[in-house]
């Protein structure tokens, strides 16, 4: 046969212009999971990812918030609308509470109800956007590289600008109600910040699990079903008692939302600490570390959601 | 921002067969093991497979490297290797600058948004920044062509506008780096022709380009350098032209016809010049082979020349009925020579043999491959063929011949 298998073997091997690199450690080089050091995924995500692509995490928001108000007929008010459902509920369930009670609902109940709806609904949205986020958009995730963080964050992100929409339509109520927020409501935008890093974090975390195992999205869904009843949006923690209040706490969000509600309709400073009398003894209301351990939370919450998505997104395009 | 450089040093990359485990309960078990069996990872486990082994090649500026190889050679696995999108088992890869690529080139696209939104999302996920984009938008929106559409969601366009406006975005990359994927199969053949002159600029331009395509005379008339796939690992590296005709005369021999004894036994087929030729230029095709045994007249040799563009046959001859004719057994040495009055592209020459009364082929031959690299026509005949066949019968008693061969050996 006169194939020419007999000069292959004459031109395998590297020719001149195929040879190696000496700059092999350079960073642009993908290596194996297990060659990378911390250091170098902390640049990587910090560096390579999040500030190189922040633009494209604008656009996937802007993305996000078009798409969603497409072909809908009540378009932008869809985003007051969702929290004023949740507010609406708690009303309900906190005018029951108060005949039973023999109390009468007053205004700042009211308030304090609306300004805990909005981070919750901001939570819920975010979180169920998020962990269908990869999943949902597999075409991209394996066809072209860009950090896959983006797509959980700007998921959150859009739900953000949904929240900020709600804000404007709380402040134009609130001044309807006659409340005005004093000095204390500074208090307010450390607050949202942290509530969008602990969602952010949460959303990283869920939306790269539910990637590898589609359970997840069954488990989110019956959290955010009830979650609800675990975080105080329609009642308050010292509703429960001297321990209960203090457990009730524990939930990451629950001091977010006490100490908006604090901060904002009370106009309490948040450094003070504040104790309730009930029958059964000094409830601790409000403490400055129950909001410390929150911000704490975001934060822990933030970088670990980003390390392991970072550590798993490899192996995205191989299991979606 | 240093110029740009595709590096793959000494790339393996494992894939697994089948079902991954996808909900917990099959998670637990395969976490188990991998706790307490510390496994080798350059081992290959059960239903695992490397999809590229050893694969080592770098392009620098003004080089562009094909990759050709059939379906499952790893081909799309090194580009998703090399864009990130996948990470290597072992050894290192990676491109320096910007990368374009046109692979997918409109996977970004969301249904709802219109072409103008769309243009900023697409730009936005292949690395544009926003400020770039809006520079460009102009020339994108001109150079799809779809001026009057790109109010109108995408959802509504057909396929042929939906990749116009994704390689129109691609174009417009301004990349250090080019990977290309097949996408020249895009819109109509203008289009095709444009989207291709526009790779070609880009190409000159010096950047450092990377293409992987089915379409060989794309490959050859693009590339500087050119890669053989199979099964994940390079079979060879050379010069396109080299790299095609070892992938068309071996990757297109028909299996499982060997069974069959041939009435024709062709042992090469040799053409000359080796090189590119120009339309109008004569190509000598020069076979030899033999004939074991008379073969009948329903048995018929033929040369053919193939385009390797659409597969068609562009020239056929029955070289059995030539004079002197190809019926006695023995050897014989034939000359063809043709006038490739063709247009440009690569040409497979196949030494076909057929069956006349039962219609159907035996045997599609050993080939050669030939290019044709300018288009222009030159006048003559198309592909107008002079024959010299020259036979040289075997002994007629095969006895005789045989006989004496044993008495040389005794004596």
């Amino acid at each position: 046969m006169d194939t020419p298998s007999d000069s292959v073997s004459a031109v395998v091997g590297p020719s001149e212009t195929l040879r190696q690199d000496a700059e092999a450690a350079d960073a642009w080089l993908s290596v194996p999971d297990e060659e990378r050091s911390i250091r170098r995924e902390l640049r990587e995500i910090f560096h390579d990812e999040l500030w190189r692509y922040r633009g494209l995490a604008y656009e996937l928001m802007r993305r996000d918030i078009r798409v969603r108000y497409k072909q809908t007929a009540l378009g932008f008010a869809w985003a007051v609308l969702m929290p004023t459902f949740v507010v609406l509920a708690g009303v309900t369930v906190r005018y029951a509470m108060a005949y039973v009670g023999g109390r009468s609902l007053g205004i700042a109940d009211l308030a304090g109800i609306a300004i805990k709806a909005l981070p919750w609904s901001f939570f819920v949205g975010s979180m169920g956007f998020a962990t269908t986020s990869l999943v949902g958009q597999a075409n991209l995730v394996t066809k072209i590289y860009f950090p896959r963080e983006v797509l959980p964050l700007a998921a959150t992100m859009a739900q953000a600008f949904d929240a900020s929409v709600g804000i404007t339509a709380l402040i134009i109520a609130f001044t309807l109600l006659g409340i005005r927020p004093g000095a204390a409501a500074l208090w307010a935008p450390p607050i949202a910040i942290s509530a969008f890093l602990l969602t952010a974090g949460l959303a990283l975390l869920v939306s790269c699990a539910n990637l590898f195992f589609r359970d997840v999205k069954y488990i989110v869904h019956v959290l955010l079903t009830f979650g609800i009843f675990f975080t105080p949006v329609f009642f308050e923690p010292q509703m429960f008692g001297v321990l209960g209040a203090r457990v009730m706490m524990l939930n990451p969000l629950a001091p977010m939302m006490e100490g908006l509600r604090f901060s904002v309709v009370l106009d309490h400073n948040l450094l003070e600490t504040v104790v309730v009398q009930s029958r059964h003894g000094a409830v601790l209301a409000w403490s400055p570390w129950y909001l410390a351990y929150s911000f704490v939370a975001a934060l822990a919450a933030f970088v670990v959601g980003l390390l392991v998505f970072h550590r798993a997104e490899s192996k995205f395009a191989e299991y979606v | 921002m240093a110029e740009g450089l595709i590096e793959f040093q000494h790339v393996w990359k494992k894939f697994r067969r089948g079902e991954l485990h996808d909900s917990l309960r099959d998670m637990v078990p395969a976490l188990a093991s991998k706790l307490f069996g510390r496994k080798d990872r350059e081992a290959l486990e059960q239903r695992e497979f490397w999809a590229v082994q050893d694969v080592s090649f770098s392009v620098r500026p003004g080089e562009a490297l094909g990759i050709i190889g059939a379906n499952g050679a790893g081909k799309s696995t090194i580009l998703k290797l090399l864009t990130r999108i996948l990470r290597p088992t072992r050894g290192r890869c990676g491109i320096r600058g910007r990368v374009g690529t046109l692979i997918e080139i409109s996977a970004g696209f969301h249904q709802d948004l219109t072409g103008a939104e769309n243009i900023f999302l697409q730009g936005a996920i292949m690395g544009m920044t926003r400020r770039e984009i809006t520079a460009r938008f102009e020339d994108i929106v001109e150079f799809s062509e779809l001026a009057d559409f790109i109010d109108t969601p995408v959802k509504r366009y057909s396929s042929g506008m939906n990749a116009r406006l994704g390689f129109a975005i691609a174009a417009h990359l301004n990349p250090d780096v080019l990977v290309v994927d097949e996408v020249l199969a895009v819109g109509d053949w203008r289009f095709q022709r444009k989207a291709f002159d526009r790779i070609g600029e880009m190409v000159n331009r010096g950047l450092p380009v990377i293409i992987v395509s089915h379409q060989l005379d794309r490959i050859a008339s693009l590339c500087t350098h050119c890669l053989l796939l199979d099964r994940g690992r390079i079979v060879l590296r050379g010069a396109p032209d080299e790299c095609i005709a070892h992938y068309v005369t071996t990757g297109m021999q028909p299996q499982s016809q060997q069974a069959e004894a041939l009435p024709f036994l062709v042992s090469g087929v040799e053409i000359e010049p080796k090189g590119a030729l120009h339309s109008g230029d004569w190509l000598t095709v020069k076979i030899h082979g033999e004939v074991p045994s008379s073969p009948g007249p329903d048995y018929h040799l033929g040369v053919r020349v193939r385009s390797l563009q659409n597969a068609q046959v562009v020239f056929t001859l029955d070289l059995t009925a030539q004079e002197p004719s190809l019926s006695e057994p023995g050897t014989f040495d034939v000359t063809v020579d043709l006038q490739l009055n063709t247009g440009k592209g690569y040409f497979c020459i196949e030494t076909p043999i057929w069956n006349s009364r039962e219609r159907r082929e035996l045997s599609r031959g050993p080939q050669a491959v030939t290019s044709v690299a300018a288009a222009a026509f030159h006048g003559g005949t198309n592909l107008h063929p002079r024959v010299k066949v020259v036979t040289r019968p075997a002994l007629a008693t095969p006895e005789l011949w045989s006989d004496s061969r044993r008495v040389g050996g005794a004596s």
